[in-house]
């Protein structure tokens, strides 16, 4: 498979792997949680519609809540493209490290 | 509950694309509230909008289509409005930059303006403010003077129930003392009732009882900020030296006045109670000296009280003062004319930038209806079709409405970017916050109306008026358009000349008064300001200044010195009565001055007879006197010798009389004056004038500011020469000067790109006529006649009209100086040939081309 992956965009598709279902807050707070890092809500939308265009993950409106200000949500699964795109990827990088010679960094 | 601020919510849900707002929204909202419980609701807030305005992307926004302009056939128009900007790109970008440098220099002129004509529009009750002033009756006139008494104040109050208030004021200097430095700063005694006159705020203290004792000041917040590096300075404390009152003395902080506008006339920084100078009970019923400006309040009409001062008058001295004196009220509003400036040159400045409107706006004008041709098959074709006039109309007047809003945001943006530059090259403080940005928003706002509907309108009724079958029939006329194009080019060609010989003569009287013989030597001459007030121990400053001098002279590089108490550019502000031995008449009012006896041989002064003062002479410094010819024909001397004038029953022997010399800016008339003789050891001397070798003023100067600096003097070594003097007089008129031909070259550059534009489409319509000429055999040069006889009509036509009113208006401003350099007729025909040297270069290379062309290539498809 030859698609190109941003690192953003493969961090926020193995979030949408790790959960079901999700949506851009919900994206916002996995990804403070595991990187330690803040995120802005525009840039996860602009990635989140990059990803899309790629058929990579697949999106549908939910319900309005109180919280949202009575907005829906517009929800997001990964599809099997993207299941597929993230694994390929992670496959490459393991295979790649196996070749890293380790005494280089155990001194 | 805490919800995140309204209006990001609304910008998004009105622009975004509605298939998105509810992600992008929801999310904002739902980001906010979990925010708000993390990280606390200041940084969720701060968030969340950036976050929105982050959100505003463009492909996040609505196309142009679902702007909610659910009239389909106006989204049409603006559709076509940009096709026909992209499709004639050289138009547009003449249409758009013209228009957006016209705006631009229209805005600036604009805000220049508003800050002089709105000066002192910052107090509330301005209307109602009057300066009272004196005035003394002559026969031969009145002459106002401005300074009253201590006790005018509450005299005029308690007298008249129509004077509210009132109160005084004393401009004088104070330095803060830190440690041994000392540094000046302005001092405005006053009254108690001062803050009650004039609406300032006082950021800490109170207004009605501003000062606490005799030992309180009141700080600008400026001042403040700058001493105790904080605004809340109350109760500090402030070690000032007065020099008027010759003591050192400490003050406490009793209030602190908030920032002013830049544009009024008093400008408290630090302020003291009058009634604190040791003197002052000495004045307080003095009616014999006067030196503070008196403000007072009125409700009535100022004419009504003025007609009740003689009785005033009369009480306080007698009935002669009443003749010879009357009191009178000034306007505050007319303070800033009387004293500081003058608001007609503002009026001058906005009338040039609505020619500069005027002329964009006529090339908008003249390119669309020039163009009216090669789209009236685009109007043919939508008549067709049944579109109303109405339709058409507004079709065009939205076109219009596009390209003004193109071009005054573009205007506005190189406002922005060159204000800084602009202050700085005319050395003034133009700021948009002075009017405040809302109202700048509304005036843009009624700018792009007012351009859509000024340079719409007439595109908009000549070309809704085009009959169909004229057009599908070919028949199309532009004979009436035309005629109307040549009298919008005239108009702008009008202009140009006006602004550019008003800028040559201005430039002409200006040259005139820095390069006339002032009757003085200017050149090479230092000045330094140095006076025994310039030292805490005024005996001591003396002696020091005395040994200062002494050192100068000594210097191979001064090759003549004199210490005096007024230079030429700035000469005395005294004035005495003085009548000539054995007159009868009233005495005349007089400016006088004390020199040394080397005074005018180091100005180079002619003595046009008699002597000058002898050095070191006792007896010259009672009894002498030199007097300038204006002087001597003010008291109708008829020889030049053994004259006798009398200052009161003290009788002085007029020992020389010199020459006329330009003491003051030529912009007056040179007034009789008196010269006076005191030795240089004299304490009323403030300036040291040295003639000086300028051939390493570097180093001289460092050396002299190193003697300076030894003496132990309250003020840094402070000097100026005397050409900069003379220039600085003409300041303002070379600031006029500046503002006027640079906005004579944008106007004139607008008009050149309007023209380039009208010539690309005259000559292709006048193309295949051109072509047929050629054929039958004309020459290059009679073309090119043909092109330019057109072009010098209209130059022909500018000058008419442009020279009578260009004379009118020069002869005004010219009134105002009293030396007035002569109307030169050559600047009307240097004139002449900057416009026709334009107009060849705008249009030559055009109608060349054209005059040359194959006229093959223009007839063939006939």
């Amino acid at each position: 498979m030859n698609l190109q992956l941003g690192t953003l965009e493969e961090m926020i598709l193995i979030i949408l792997l790790m959960k079901e279902e999700t949506y851009g807050v919900d994206i916002a707070k996995e990804y403070q949680k595991q990187l330690n890092q803040s995120i802005s809500l525009p840039a996860i939308h602009v990635v989140l519609k990059r990803l899309e265009n790629k058929g990579l993950v697949n999106s549908k409106m939910g319900e309005p809540t109180a919280e949202r200000g009575g907005r829906r949500k517009r929800i997001y699964t990964a599809t099997n493209k993207g299941f597929e795109a993230a694994r390929d990827l992670q496959q490459k990088r393991t295979e790649m490290w196996k070749v890293i010679p380790k005494f280089n960094f155990s001194a | 509950m805490i919800n995140p601020p309204k209006w990001p919510e609304r910008v998004l849900s009105r622009f975004c694309r509605p298939d998105l707002a509810d992600e992008i929204i929801g999310d904002l909202h739902e980001a906010f509230m979990w925010r708000a419980e993390t990280e606390g609701e200041r940084k969720a807030r701060r968030k969340y909008v950036l976050e929105a305005i982050g959100s505003l992307k463009p492909s996040n926004l609505k196309s142009i289509y679902q702007l909610r302009l659910n009239n389909m056939i106006f989204t049409n128009y603006l559709k076509i409005a940009f096709r026909n900007l992209q499709k004639r790109k050289t138009f547009s970008a003449i249409n758009i930059f013209g228009l957006a440098s016209g705006v631009a220099a229209f805005i600036l002129i604009s805000l220049y303006a508003f800050q002089i004509l709105m000066h002192d529009s910052f107090f509330e009750n301005k209307d109602q403010i009057y300066l009272a002033y004196k005035e003394r009756i002559t026969p031969d006139g009145t002459q106002p003077t401005y300074d009253t008494w201590v006790p005018m104040r509450n005299k005029l109050v308690e007298t008249y129930p129509e004077i509210t208030n009132g109160t005084k004021t004393f401009a004088a200097e104070a330095k803060v003392v830190k440690g041994s430095q000392f540094i000046n700063e302005e001092l405005l005694y006053t009254d108690e009732h001062f803050f009650e006159v004039f609406n300032f705020k006082l950021l800490h203290g109170s207004a009605s009882k501003p000062f606490q004792d005799k030992s309180s000041v009141i700080l600008s917040k400026e001042l403040a900020l700058k001493h105790f590096g904080k605004e809340n300075a109350l109760g500090e404390e402030l070690e000032l030296y007065l020099p008027e009152e010759d003591t050192t003395k400490r003050y406490l902080v009793s209030g602190v006045i908030d920032d002013y506008p830049a544009n009024i006339s008093i400008r408290p920084q630090m302020v003291l109670q009058m009634s604190s100078i040791p003197a002052y009970p000495d004045f307080v019923n003095n009616w014999g000296s006067s030196f503070i400006e008196t403000f007072i309040v009125s409700r009535s009409n100022p004419e009504e009280l003025e007609a009740a001062f003689p009785d005033l008058v009369e009480s306080l001295w007698d009935k002669e003062a009443r003749n010879n004196t009357n009191f009178k009220l000034l306007p505050y509003s007319e303070y800033y004319n009387t004293f500081l400036g003058d608001q007609s040159t503002a009026s001058t400045l906005l009338y040039i930038g609505l020619g500069i409107l005027l002329i964009a706006i006529i090339n908008f004008m003249n390119l669309s209806t020039a163009h009216a041709s090669q789209r009236s098959k685009e109007i043919g074709l939508r008549k067709v079709l049944g579109a109303y006039q109405g339709q058409l109309k507004t079709q065009f007047m939205a076109e219009a409405t596009v390209m003004s809003t193109i071009a005054t945001l573009i205007g506005v943006t190189i406002v922005l970017i060159t204000l800084p530059y602009f202050n700085h090259l005319f050395d003034v403080a133009i700021s948009i916050d002075l009017l405040g940005w809302t109202p700048f928003a509304g005036g843009i706002a009624v700018l792009i109306v007012l351009l859509a509907v000024l340079s719409g309108s007439y595109p908009a009724f000549y070309l809704s008026s085009i009959r169909v079958l004229d057009v599908l029939k070919q028949r199309l006329s532009f004979g009436k358009s035309a005629n109307l194009r040549n009298v919008l080019v005239i108009v702008q060609f009008t202009i140009a000349v006006i602004l550019i010989s008003a800028t040559l003569l201005v430039k002409n009287q200006i040259m005139y008064m820095s390069d006339k013989n002032m009757g003085f030597d200017s050149e090479e001459t230092l000045i330094i300001s140095a006076s025994a007030r310039d030292f805490t121990n005024r005996e001591e400053g003396i002696t020091r200044l005395n040994t200062f001098k002494n050192e100068l002279k000594n210097k191979s590089y001064i090759k003549d010195l004199s210490i005096s108490r007024s230079v030429p550019t700035e000469w005395s502000r005294s004035f005495t009565f003085v009548k000539p031995d054995g007159w009868n008449g009233n005495p005349l009012r007089m400016s006088y001055t004390y020199v040394d006896a080397n005074f005018l041989d180091t100005y180079g002064i002619t003595l046009k007879s008699g002597n000058s003062f002898l050095a070191d002479s006792e007896g010259d410094q009672r009894t002498s006197v030199i007097l300038n010819e204006a002087a001597m024909k003010a008291f109708e001397f008829e020889t030049d010798a053994n004259n006798v004038i009398k200052i009161g029953d003290h009788r002085i022997n007029v020992i020389g009389i010199v020459e006329d010399f330009h003491f003051e800016s030529l912009q007056n008339k040179i007034e009789p004056t008196l010269i006076f003789h005191r030795t240089a050891q004299h304490p009323v001397h403030r300036f040291i004038s040295c003639k000086i070798d300028m051939t390493n003023i570097d180093s001289e100067l460092s050396e002299i500011a190193d003697m300076w600096s030894e003496l132990g003097a309250t003020t840094n070594f402070n000097y100026t020469f005397l050409d900069d003097r003379i220039k600085q007089l003409y300041e303002s008129e070379a600031r006029f000067l500046g503002l006027i031909s640079l906005f004579s070259v944008i106007s004139i550059i607008i008009a050149c790109m309007g023209l380039y534009g009208l010539t690309l489409f005259i000559i292709q319509k006048r193309q295949k006529e051109l072509s047929i000429r050629k054929v039958l055999g004309a020459e290059i040069s009679g073309l090119l006649q043909l092109i330019f006889k057109e072009f010098a009509l209209w130059i022909g036509a500018a000058f008419i009209i442009g020279v009578p009113l260009v004379v009118y208006f020069i002869n005004q401003w010219v009134s105002d100086f009293y030396y007035q350099s002569e109307f030169s007729w050559f600047t009307i025909v240097e004139t002449l040939i900057i416009m026709c040297a334009l107009v060849i270069l705008t249009v030559g290379y055009q109608s060349l081309k054209a005059t040359k062309a194959n006229p093959v290539n223009y007839l063939k498809d006939e």
